[in-house]
């Protein structure tokens, strides 16, 4: 697939339940082999926006277009989906499970059990092929439902907040693999409201707030446009400098530093030589980028 | 397509698999054969006859009661006006025998009698005695001594039995010679025969009823059984939050009709095994205790008919399952469902009370209505059918509607379910759950 092509595109599409405005004419392009992270507080109108991609709902109004074709069930087939609401039928074995999800995406025949035992071993669950899922730890069957959504190796992979709630080895473990199906040419839609996690893996994001598209692109371009008016800073004293409303309009205190943004006009320089000359001992001094976190509080928090 | 045998498969084999299902398959059939056998095997048991002692004064009345008692054909016997054949005089196993004798009467008074006979029946060497006096046969007053009063069966025996000697003794009093007495007491036989029926090949209507009714039954306990397991399954992905997953590869639509289906040929499966067990019971076990006239009594029924029977049962079966899917999809968790599908099976109850004015008038326009309505034609169709066979149009056009009814009812639950689940946790209430289905 070539770069450039557009996977999922969406065309001023809106959907409401009742009064409620869920999504407010959305238009996004997500593209081929890339993982596109669509983001945004609880509420904004993920989940929507994914369950319209996904055929479960049907938009009000506006276009959506799945490898440049209308939405059909063929197409659902290449599509694997792991909803934030998830679960596993309880008594049935995990193979037996593997087998149904993959059957029920068309696929079938021989490469099925191959692939059930191929993925069990990736996520390091094959002595539990043969077990009831109700036997399982929550964060296995988590890992058992990520299979659930990979194994008919869908083209479009569909991510909602698949890290939520497992430990931080499972978490490696489970982007390890989002990174590998990229590199393999899936393209990834990832939904969360996890601002570092999304950093780390995302190449191009949609923020949404608010039923609405509040900013959508790279996230280089998203971050460079932002400037780097941040400074990490770890120092002895100097508390009065960092607490200068002229200076630093918003000061988040760590557990040995601090990060100040600057306040509009102010400069590093300034803060550097403020913090000096009030005697404060200084370990580290370094500007950074913006973190996806403060960038997506600061358009939230914008007056629309 | 595909997708919805996949679906069946799951529900199928995962339900048949269940340890449960195993259990009850097995464990019913025996309860069964318990609950028939043990009576049977009880009431064949053989009891010691009653000895019973006779002080004839009449002096006309021994031999007589002696051969009414070795006939044993208790006067309330009625005929089977259906077993067709009339019956022969094989003697009814009843639940009490006799062993008579005779006490001579003429040379000892009948306190002497009496006292003799009480230190016997103290003794154990007799169970009763029984005195009839002189003018026995005009006044037709006796008396049973015996340390048992509260055996009303025996006593109803002797006192049938008596009363048939005395009955055939009045008559040869009368001068009534033996073949006229016989004949006065040849039962009749009354045979119900359909009009235009040609011969004995035609449809028996009665048979037919316990058929309907046959069939009804196992439609009531099959709904019963089987409706809150389709509840169970339709809520399943509800409860196990799998619904949304699937959804992004079936329709809604085709993952109810598939649950139904599944969960159906689960019912179908456990029916089927209850039917052979009992089949076979019936043939082996039954034919063994009872004597061999019972199974020779198979009801005559048109093979055409039993074709009818197995589509109305499982458009019965179907109509009222959908129902239960329908409340599924409404609901978040089986006890809600359980609630609102208790009316349900009223419907059904009352649909059973139909019987009696359909099977009177057939082919009343209240009859024709009854078996178009898809919740009642199940049973007024089925007693239609075996009293008044009506037009083939009318029995195809009720299964048409019935089983669109189903995909309707089908349809309307995947809507519903679809619009509650894009809404988490919430139980529809009616009027939403018609907003919800109204809703794409």
């Amino acid at each position: 697939m070539a770069a450039n092509e557009t996977t999922v595109k969406l065309d001023g599409v809106s959907k409401s339940f009742g009064e409620f405005m869920a999504v407010r004419d959305l238009s996004i392009d997500v593209r081929a082999g890339r993982v596109f992270g669509l983001l945004g507080p609880n509420g904004a109108g993920k989940t929507t926006t994914i369950r319209m991609i996904v055929n479960i709902t049907a938009p009000d109004s506006g276009t959506i277009l799945l490898f440049g074709r209308h939405i059909d069930s063929n197409l659902q087939d290449r599509i694997g989906y792991l909803p934030e609401e998830r679960g596993l039928y309880k008594k049935m074995r995990v193979a037996d499970q593997l087998r149904f999800f993959a059957e029920i995406k068309n696929m079938r025949g021989k490469g099925v059990e191959s692939k059930i035992d191929e993925w069990l071993a990736r996520v390091k669950l094959s002595e539990w092929k043969n077990k009831r899922s109700m036997e399982l730890s929550k964060g296995m069957q988590q890992k058992i439902q990520f299979i659930t959504t990979v194994i008919h190796d869908p083209d479009l992979l569909i991510l909602d907040e698949p890290f939520s709630g497992l430990d931080p080895v499972n978490v490696e473990l489970l982007k390890e693999i989002v990174l590998d199906l990229k590199r393999a040419g899936k393209t990834i839609i990832f939904s969360t409201h996890q601002m570092e996690v999304a950093e780390k893996i995302c190449d191009d994001i949609c923020l949404l707030n608010r039923s609405r598209k509040v900013f959508e692109g790279s996230l280089r371009e998203i971050k460079s446009s932002f400037g780097r008016n941040s400074v990490a800073v770890r120092c002895e004293g100097g508390n009065g400098v960092l607490d200068d409303p002229t200076l630093v309009s918003k000061l988040v205190r760590h557990a040995d530093e601090a990060q100040a943004l600057l306040a509009s006009g102010a400069d590093a320089q300034t803060l550097l030589k403020r913090l000096i000359d009030s005697g404060a001992v200084i370990s580290k001094f370094e500007m950074v980028e913006p973190s996806l976190n403060d960038i997506f509080i600061t358009k939230v928090t914008e007056p629309a | 397509m595909k997708k919805f045998l996949t679906v069946v498969k799951r529900e199928y084999i995962q339900r048949v698999r269940a340890k449960m299902f195993i259990v009850t398959t097995l464990f019913l059939p025996v309860v069964m054969s318990l609950f028939l056998l043990v009576p049977a095997i009880i009431v064949s048991i053989e009891t010691p006859p009653m000895r019973v002692a006779v002080v004839d004064q009449s002096g006309r009345m021994y031999s007589q009661l002696r051969q009414a008692v070795s006939s044993d054909l208790p006067e309330t016997a009625t005929q089977n006006v259906n077993s067709g054949a009339p019956r022969t005089t094989t003697p009814r196993r009843s639940f009490a025998k006799f062993n008579l004798e005779e006490v001579d009467a003429t040379n000892q008074s009948l306190d002497q009698i009496r006292a003799n006979l009480d230190q016997r029946l103290r003794a154990r060497e007799l169970d009763g005695y029984v005195i009839l006096p002189p003018d026995f046969l005009g006044q037709g007053k006796a008396e049973f001594i015996n340390r048992n009063p509260g055996d009303v069966f025996s006593l109803q025996a002797l006192q049938s039995a008596i009363n048939r000697a005395a009955r055939e003794q009045r008559l040869i009093d009368a001068k009534v010679d033996t073949k006229t007495r016989q004949d006065l007491f040849k039962p009749i036989e009354l045979e119900s025969v359909k009009v235009g029926a040609v011969g004995a090949q035609q449809p028996n209507s009665n048979a037919g009823f316990a058929v309907v009714f046959g069939v009804g039954f196992v439609m009531y306990l099959a709904i019963l059984m089987y409706g809150q397991i389709v509840l169970g399954a339709i809520i399943e992905e509800k409860e196990t939050r799998i619904a949304e997953i699937l959804f992004s590869s079936v329709k809604p639509f085709t993952l109810m009709m598939g649950k139904l289906v599944g969960v159906s040929l689960v019912a179908l499966t456990q029916l089927a095994i209850w039917g052979t067990a009992f089949g076979v019971f019936a043939v082996y076990g039954v034919g063994l205790l009872a004597s061999p006239q019972i199974t020779s009594s198979i009801p005559s029924i048109p093979f055409l008919h039993f074709i009818y029977f197995g589509l109305f049962f499982l458009l019965g079966y179907f109509i009222y399952a959908t129902i239960y899917a329908l409340v599924g999809s409404m609901v978040t968790t089986a006890q809600e469902g359980g609630q609102l599908a208790m009316p349900i099976i009223l419907i059904l109850v009352v649909s059973f009370y139909l019987f009696w004015p359909v099977s009177r008038s057939p082919d009343s326009p209240f009859s024709f209505w009854v078996s178009m309505i898809p919740f009642t034609a199940p049973v007024a169709m089925l007693v239609r059918i075996v009293t008044q066979t009506p037009p083939f149009w009318q029995i195809a056009l009720s299964l048409l509607i019935g089983f669109s009814t189903v995909f309707v009812i089908m349809w309307l639950a995947a809507r519903i379910y679809r619009v509650g689940m894009l809404m988490y946790g919430k139980r529809a209430s009616i009027p939403e759950a018609i907003r919800w289905a109204r809703q794409a």
